[in-house]
């Protein structure tokens, strides 16, 4: 009986204590939102600082990985057709459409996730655990405002410009690997007739979701962070993986509503 | 300036602060004492509303801080400067931007220039002329716990807790310091709290002590009444015994 009683109440204060931790991130994600209107409560200049560190230090690495993944992409489509029909005109015009709407937008945001994510979370984290927030807070400074805004907003403008960027780099690497290995000609993969106004909308839409959701789920993240340098190890570790999840359960979510209204199949 | 009435704070399930009683008038300088772990650095967070207690009363100036939510916290935190036990020195910013961090929050006027000139006036007084374009990483320990008290005083508030000013510093660093403490306190008129396990040292420059352990003030009181407490626990961590329930 006791035994149950134990069990019963592990699990209530399982449940309790996500409830509680999804209570507080989504009031950190409104008073994000909400700061972006704060001029005042965030350093002059750091919006732009922001967007510098995490453009620069992402351009290369999603550049070539995404270049990459595009030509194996498509070599490997190309190679199963040719053993099916041989007919290769639909490779370019199909994989355009899946870049922009599916394969860029999460393969972007799930880089960028670990890569600003952790960088965010192990920031704040540190800041945390060395008093530097409580320093923050004691001269009148909303963490939130100071710290979180600035890399929500430099977040989600560079995942947007990224994610945008990748696409070019995709359809350019792809097309480049049809041609040079299996002879599709150029006019014949670049074609946009496929790509919807839907399409483009999904994608952009996911870019910005997610470039928003990494700074809050990172930020909230490295804001909890306790204890000393262990803390903010598991605080940047716990970043990369919600943020990524949560980039996954959004793209999800945009993914099925873009079906339902926006996106026509077919 | 300070009223606390039986203030109780646990985080998580475990009780840190069980029942503080205290009173502080303007312009008394209090040292806080007691074994590390005993809350001293809990006790003074909580004052400024750092951490919310459980229950209990804390008035500072006669306004209520329990229960108020960040923007409320604001005009009284522009009351009092704050050394934190390890500096928490802003690690993204150069030594006189972190002095003149707090300064420029409450005066969002003053340009740069000024702001600057100030800080360097600061920190040519507690003895870093030099250091200003520094970053806090190239300091020293003596030299960060200087900069931490430059940004604790800068705002000259009348309110100012120093927790742990001297811990590992040497003596005659530590000795230094304390006359900085002095020569600025004499300079503002304000009240002060200095939290150190150093009493020698400590006892230079307060008037009043209180001793903290385990969540509860053991001793308050005049500085002479310390060394005829009849606490046992008091009685041992004031002599530095060995042998007692510590
Ligand atoms: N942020 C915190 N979260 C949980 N426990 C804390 C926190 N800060 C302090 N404590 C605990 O409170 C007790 C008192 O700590 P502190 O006030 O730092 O002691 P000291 O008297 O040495 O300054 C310690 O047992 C410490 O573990
Ligand atoms: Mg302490």
């Amino acid at each position: 009986m006791t035994r149950l009683a134990n069990l019963l109440a592990s699990i209530g204060a399982f449940v309790l204590g996500y409830v509680q931790a999804s209570i507080t991130l989504i009031s950190i994600a409104g008073r994000s939102f909400r700061g972006i209107f704060h001029f005042r409560g965030r350093a002059k200049g750091e919006v732009l600082n922001q967007m510098y560190q995490m453009g620069n230090r992402s351009l290369v690495f999603v550049t070539v990985t995404l270049g990459a993944l595009g030509m194996v992409l498509v070599f490997q489509v190309c190679l199963q057709i040719n053993k099916v029909t041989g007919d290769q005109s639909q490779v370019g015009p199909e994989f355009i459409k899946g870049m922009i709407h599916a394969f860029v937008p999460i393969l972007t945001a799930m880089m960028l996730a670990t890569r600003i994510g952790a960088g965010i979370a192990a920031e704040i984290g540190s800041m945390v655990v060395t008093e530097q927030v409580d320093a923050l807070r004691m001269t009148g400074v909303d963490p939130i405002d100071y710290l979180i805004v600035p890399r929500l907003i430099a977040s989600t403008v560079m995942t947007l410009a990224l994610g945008l960027f990748a696409m070019v780099v995709v359809i350019l690497a792809g097309a480049f690997m049809a041609h040079t290995s299996f002879g599709v000609n150029y006019n014949v993969f670049f074609i946009f007739d496929k790509v919807l106004p839907g399409d483009m909308i999904i994608g952009v839409s996911k870019l910005i979701a997610h470039g928003a959701a990494i700074p809050i789920v990172a930020g909230y993240c490295g804001l909890t962070a306790t204890g000393g340098s262990q803390g903010v190890g598991t605080a940047t570790t716990r970043a990369v993986i919600n943020a990524s999840l949560s980039v996954i359960i959004l793209d999800f979510i945009i993914s099925a509503i873009g079906l339902a209204t926006v996106q026509k199949v077919g | 300036m300070i009223h606390v009435r039986d203030l109780h704070l646990s985080i998580g399930d475990r009780p840190l602060l069980k029942g503080i009683d205290l009173q502080v008038e303007r312009g008394s300088v209090w040292g806080i004492i007691g074994p590390p772990g005993g809350g001293k650095s809990l006790l003074v967070k909580t004052l400024c509303g750092l951490f919310t207690p459980d229950r209990g009363s804390i008035r500072i100036d006669g306004v209520e801080v329990c229960g108020l939510d960040e923007p409320a916290l604001v005009p009284i935190r522009r009351k009092i400067g704050m050394l934190f036990q390890n500096n928490a020195l802003f690690d993204f910013m150069k030594v006189w931007e972190n002095v003149a961090f707090p300064l420029a929050r409450l005066k969002p006027d003053l340009d740069e220039a000024a702001l600057r000139e100030r800080a360097l006036m600061r920190l040519r007084e507690v003895g870093l002329a030099g250091s200003e374009d520094k970053w806090p990483s190239e300091l020293s320990g003596g030299m960060k716990k200087r900069v931490g008290i430059a940004r604790a005083t800068m705002t000259e508030s009348p309110l100012v807790i120093y927790d742990e000013p001297t811990a590992g510093l040497d003596p005659v660093t530590t000795s230094k310091i304390y006359d900085l403490l002095e020569k600025i306190r004499q300079s503002t008129g304000a009240t002060v709290l200095a939290i150190s396990s150093d009493i020698q040292g400590l006892s230079t420059f307060v008037k009043n002590m209180m001793l903290v352990h385990d969540g509860q003030i053991l001793f308050k009181g005049p500085l002479p009444a310390l060394q005829e407490c009849e606490d046992p626990l008091v009685h041992q961590f004031i002599r530095g015994l060995s042998e007692g329930p510590l």
